[in-house]
Order: structure tokens, then sequence, then C-alpha cells
């Protein structure tokens, strides 16, 4: 059984209300727009990552790190509130991000440079208020969206390269984050079930980075600058 | 079908709220004892890994670096640096923690394996941050030399930091306090025992075979351990005790009636401070043994975050006046003569005919750290109970004073002399250092040991080696390196690129490093000496 933590309640608050929205009774208007839609599709999240140098004992400078590029499930629930507003609430199957050591080709004689030293779980649900362009009848609709994402970061491991880099077992924190989000996307739905969607979000997602190795402290404040391309098909009920 | 939504929502929520779960690398395991010799964090930390290749060019990309691996050659192996955290006790038996390092030789035979273990004790340090594992901070020299020396020759290296450095919760440093000090590095030895099993190099291990050693402070320190572990029952392989002040009562004497050594204005608040705090007696007040301009803070002073010549200059310490130029005058009720004597002895240097007057001279000044009143009372106790070094000609045997002093200072120095108890060494041991040593002298300390253990001098078990000396014997080589730098230093710092400086401004250069450029040279005899065994 897993803990409900602190740490991960305004994410499971976040879940929590999305349930009682969907709960709450949703009709087919009489033109046949329906009103709740799921969504399944794929993300290609692209990072930018920009973070301060490692600081802390015996640390040289130049000591960053990055995130390669990675891919996940998109889910998404999205609640027609009129024939121009959707509420989109967006989430993934939580990817496994890889960190990797940026600055220096070794540290000593460690190689650094290159070497995914951390991987992570990333539990990145967004909420999005959207403004659909067009009216019902249209088949294409281009839509733009701003919104909330709740960041939280679990199943963090410091990889053998990494402890090798930061001299032995480490513990890994990073802040859960809150940050904006916007998206714009065109959706095309020929009939009144099925549709097709493809996006292109942006959102910030800052965290404070701290390590725990054997007593010693190093910290580091990243920006993740996570941009996510979205296509998807997606059903209406 | 709102049944349908409603359960979809639910698993939405689920998945959500399970996701907020999972494990997450643990950092290393901390031991919650506080017993002394225990490891806080086991594994320890590594600061760095450097292979044999990359270390050799670390040091080689400076000058000091470079004559360094003149003296120890070109490293052997790799060495992984460790940083240790361990439980002891101050010199009141009070818990605390202290750190310190664990260099562990790395890469194929002869750097792996069942390896010895080289115990080493480091000299005084005045800045309190000192860590002698941070191979990283280019000013942690002694770190350097013993990692280049010792451990990319294929030693285990252990050095404590001290209680009262580094992140020791101790506030303050027991400096010169054999017991607590020997207990402080029989810990460390049992903490890196206890680490090199789980280091990243656990194919290096312990082969059993134990060298104590030391620099300076650190040289009392190894002399020290050595007694320790033998009264304990533990075996030490062979011993190398260098530069050390092991005679701390005919030292303190030769100090008090003038002979004051360079560097004597730290020494003096570190030890009166390390006293105070093991047996409270050393004063009631800090103005009973400090003149007015000093005496505020000074029990707290060293070792400090600041750097000393920053202490120096914001008048915090006189950088060589440790006594007052002004002469105090001792009167012994009754004993006109006698008076007259002990105050003789204690006027400003003078004599023309001793080329180490003007150094003693540098001690007296104004204003002065140690105040007259204190002076003399430490005067009249040494010269109504002499010890057996400075009294003219020696004691035979050159023991201690006949009975325990009574000025609370000497009473500490005379319970910390190496010459105190029942012990000589059991195992082969070298006493190395420069007989023209400012600040460490080498005839009251490394001398007086040498004819304290006279019988084990003579059956070989003890061997003294001076690398100021005449080449002579196996130690040749190291005594013509020696004589060799210190000319060529002398040449450097009279030639434009050093300065320019008189022979007499170069040759006072000179002496000041003295101390410092002795250390390398010792210790590569002490690493051919253990390489006997």
């Amino acid at each position: 059984m897993k803990k409900l933590t602190l740490k991960s309640l305004p994410a499971a608050l976040v879940s929590v209300t999305a349930a009682a929205s969907l709960c709450h009774s949703a009709t087919a208007h009489a033109d046949g727009v329906q009103s709740n839609t799921v969504r399944v599709g794929m993300y290609q999240i692209f990072y930018h990552v920009t973070a301060d140098d490692l600081q802390g004992p015996f640390v040289p400078a130049g000591v960053n790190v990055d995130l390669k590029n990675t891919q996940t499930v998109y889910l998404a629930y999205i609640r027609r509130l009129n024939s121009f507003l959707d509420l989109e609430f967006a989430f993934g199957v939580p990817p496994k991000t890889k960190t990797i050591g940026k600055g220096p080709a070794t540290l000593g004689s460690v190689p650094y440079n290159g070497q995914t030293i951390a991987t992570s779980k990333w539990l990145a649900p967004s909420l999005l208020l959207e403004y659909k362009f067009f009216d019902e009848s249209a088949a294409f609709r281009p839509y733009v969206g701003v919104g909330v994402n709740y960041t939280s970061f679990y199943d963090r491991q410091v990889t053998t390269a990494g402890q090798m880099g930061t001299g032995g077992p480490t513990r890994l924190s990073l802040t859960s984050s809150v940050g904006p989000v916007g998206t714009i996307g065109l959706k095309y739905q020929p009939g009144t079930r099925w549709s097709v969607i493809a996006s292109y979000s942006i959102s910030r997602v800052n965290s404070d980075l701290k390590t725990d190795t054997a007593g010693v402290i190093r910290t580091s404040h990243i920006k993740f600058g996570p941009q996510a391309l979205v296509i998807a098909a997606g059903y209406s009920f | 079908m709102k049944r349908f939504r409603c359960a979809l929502s639910a698993m939405v929520a689920a998945v959500l709220v399970v996701a907020c779960g999972g494990t997450n690398t643990e950092s290393t395991p901390v031991n919650q004892s506080t017993t002394h010799g225990t490891l806080v964090f086991n594994p320890p930390l590594r600061i760095a890994s450097l292979d044999a290749a990359t270390f050799k060019a670390q040091l080689a990309a400076n000058a000091s670096g470079q004559q360094l691996l003149q003296l120890t050659g070109n490293p052997t192996c790799g060495v992984d640096f460790y940083y240790l955290k361990f439980n002891t006790l101050g010199a009141a038996n009070e818990a605390t923690v202290s750190t310190g390092a664990l260099m562990v030789p790395t890469g194929g035979t002869g750097c792996s394996g069942p390896r010895p273990i080289v115990l080493y004790a480091h000299g005084t340090q005045t800045l309190q941050t000192a860590n002698i594992a941070d191979i990283t901070n280019t000013s942690n020299t002694e770190g350097a030399l013993i990692a280049a020396m010792f451990a990319a020759q294929g030693f285990i290296v252990v050095a404590p930091n001290y209680a009262g450095y580094d992140i020791s919760t101790l506030g303050y440093h027991p400096f010169l306090n054999a017991s607590q000090q020997s207990g402080e590095m029989m810990d460390i030895l049992a903490a890196a025992r206890s680490a090199l099993p789980n280091t990243f190099a656990s194919a290096t291990t312990d082969s059993g075979k134990l060298f104590v050693t030391g620099y300076s402070e650190g040289g009392y320190v190894a002399m020290a351990t050595m007694r320790a572990l033998q009264a304990a029952g533990a075996r030490v392989t062979a011993a190398a005790p260098m530069s050390g002040p092991y005679a701390l009562e005919a030292f303190g004497d030769a100090i008090f009636f003038g002979n004051v050594n360079l560097g004597s204005t730290v020494f003096g608040p570190l030890i009166t401070t390390s006293y105070q705090h093991a047996y409270s007696n050393i004063y009631a007040a800090t103005t009973d043994v400090y003149t007015p301009a000093y005496a505020s803070g000074i029990d707290t002073l060293l070792p400090s975050a600041t750097p000393i010549d920053t202490l120096f200059a914001n008048g915090k310490l006189p950088q060589t006046a440790l006594f007052d130029s002004n002469t105090p005058t001792v009167t012994i009720p009754g004993d006109p003569t006698d008076s007259a004597a002990i105050t003789n002895k204690l006027k400003v240097p003078s004599d023309p005919n001793n080329p180490q007057t003007p150094l003693f001279a540098a001690g007296f000044g104004e204003p002065n750290l140690i105040n007259n009143n204190y002076r003399v009372s430490y005067a009249l106790d040494a010269a109504t109970n002499p010890d057996g070094a400075t009294q003219s000609p020696p004691a035979a045997g050159v023991p201690l004073a006949g009975k325990v002093p009574t000025q609370t200072l000497r009473k500490a120095l005379y319970t910390n002399d190496m010459r105190n108890g029942p012990w000589g060494p059991m195992e082969p041991t070298l006493l190395c250092g420069g007989d023209q040593d400012p600040t460490v002298f080498f005839s009251i300390n490394t001398g007086v040991m040498a004819a304290f253990w006279a019988p084990e001098v003579q059956a070989g078990l003890v061997t003294v080696l001076d690398v100021n000396g005449t080449p002579a014997g196996p130690f040749a080589p190291i005594q013509a390196g020696f004589l060799q730098s210190q000319a060529q230093l002398l040449a450097f710092y009279e030639s434009a690129a050093g300065g320019g400086l008189s022979p007499q401004a170069a040759q006072l250069q000179l002496v000041q490093g003295y101390h410092t450029n002795v250390a390398p040279f010792c210790a590569l005899a002490a690493r051919s000496f253990f390489a006997q065994f």
C-alpha cells in the first residue's frame, strides 16, 4: 500500500477535484454535442533546463545537470463548458526522466559530463481553460489555453554513475512545483464522437534540488522548461 | 453511463494518489551511537577519486607540486579520498565528533589487496575549517603531501582533522593533550577500519601492518599514539614521529627562559586553552596569563575561521612578541642571589655569539602576549624544580623535573611530556627533524628523547635522523637533498625572481620556512623506513 504523503496531497486534491467533476451530471446537448471527452495519445516532452551550478562541499566549479527528452502516454479529460470554452485536465503516465551530468568531463577521474546520474518519475497533471475558435459545426477548431501545472517528483534514484560522482549512496530530493502552463492546439472532429488533436504546450516547472551523501548536502535550483508536443485521439460522450 | 464515468474518475484519482508514493534512494545510514571510535556515516563520503595519471597531472600543475613530485616520485597508485566523520572524546571525556581522511590506494598490483596503514597526525593549523581530506582545496598542502608520499605509493592513509576543527562539535582543540589526541587517533583508526570494506575500493584491504607517523604537533601526537597503542596491546609495525615537541616540560622551560620559538604567540593560546579545558586550573581569568591587550576573547580565538594574518593585522594576537621586552624583576624573599640569577635568565637574549639570538629576541616586544607575573611564576617553578634536560650539565638520562611542578601550566606540560611514564618504543622508531628548526627546537625535543631512550638508540630500535646533518648512512640522499633544497631556496630569495633579498633577509626568509621545508624530507625518510617492514 503506497502512502499518501503531505507532499503528494496537492496532487491528490487535484485528482479528486477532477473526479468530482466527472461524477457531476453530464448530458448530451440537443444538437448532439457531447459534454465530456477523454483523450489518449502521446506526449513528446522536450526539456530546456537552466540550472544553477551545484553548490556545496567538495564540488568543483561548473558542475551542472541536464535532462534527457522523453515520451509518455497522454491522458486527458475535457469538460465542455460552452461552445467556445473547455476545461481540460491533462495528465500522463508519469515519465521516467534521466538526469544527465553537465560540466567537467570528469570529477577527479570519475566520468561526469554526459553520464546518466539520476532518474525520477514526474507526476505532472495540468488543469487548463481552453478557448476554441470557430463554431461547433467546424471540423477543424484551433484552440488556445492557459492553466496551472503541478509537478511532483518521485521514485528518485541516483544511479551508480551518479553515486560515483557524489561520493556514495545519495538521497535526492526535488521540491514540487506549481506553475503556469499554456497551450495551443488544433482539434479535428468530423463527427460527434471521435476527434484527433495536436497541441503544443509550455509550462514553468522549477524545483530546488538537494542531495545528501553521508550528511554532506549539495543544492541547486533547476528550471526545467518543459515543452510538450501532443498527438491524441478523443472520444466524446 | 454515469457509473462508468464515476468509475473512470475514481481510477484516475487512484492512479494519481498511488503515483504520489514510490521509493527514493536513501543516503548513507546514520549511526546514532556516540560510542567513540564509531563512524557516523558508513560508507563515508568519497570526496574525490584520482587515478595515478590524474593525480600526477594535478600535482604537476603548480611549482610546489612539481617539487613534491621530485621527492615522492610519480604516483604508482590512484587514490580515493574519503571524508570520515567519527565519534570521539574531548579533553574532559566529553562526547564529540571529529572528522578526518581515509586515503585508499587504487589500481593494480601494489595498490589493491592487503595494504599497510599509515596513521598520520598533521601539524598545527590555525584555520578552524582545515580539512586534510579535502584534496580539492589547493591550500591543503599537507593532505597532498601525505597522499603523494604514502597513498599514491600503496599505503592506506588515515589522518584526523583533530577535535575542534572542521565540523567537530568541540568548541576548542585539545592541543598537545597526549591522552585525548592519542585516543582520537585510535578512534579514527577504528572508524577507518570499519569503513574500508564499504568503500568503492573495497578490494583494498588492511594488511595488518600499522605505521604511525606525524609532523610537528602531529609528531607529538604520533609518539603519544605509539605509546597508547602499545599500552592497549595493539601492535605498531613501526613509527616515525617527526619534528614534534615531545619533551614539553623542557621545551616550555626553554621558551619561558627566553628561547622563544617561531610561532609561539599561536602555540601559547592553543596550549593554555587546551589545558584549561582538560584541567580547569591554568587560570581563573585569562588576565592571569595574558596582558590586557590580548586577554579578552583569547580563550576562544584559536583555531579560528579567520586567517591568522588577519588576526595579527586586527590586533587579536602579536605576531612574535610573546614576552615583555621590559624584563620583570624576580624577588625571592631572603634569596637575592637566586633572585638576580632568575631575573637575568628572563632578560631579552642578546648573546652576539649565538646565531639564534635574533630569533629569540623577536619573541620580546610591546604589546606582548604573556604578562610578566605569569612568566615569573613559571620561571620560579622551573628554577626551583628544574627539568633534567635544561640543567647545566643535563642530568643523566635527561629526566623530567624531580617532583611534580606546582605552577599549573608547567604541571600540565610535565603531565603531557613524552618522558612521563615507564615506557619506551617496542618497535622500530625513526625520530626525524632538522637541527636548525626555529619552531620546534630539535635538540630540546628530538635530542632529549634520543638521550632519554639512549638504550633503545644504542640497540638500533630507535633511529635519529637530522635531515640538516652531514649526509651519511642510509638516509644520506635525503640529507643531501634537503641541504641542496635549502641552498637553492637561499639563492632563489636573493635572485630577482625571488624578490632580490639581501643575504640577511634571504636567510631570515629561509629560517621562517625551515620547519615547513623539513616536512617532506622527513616524510620521505619515514616512507623509506616503513618500506623495510
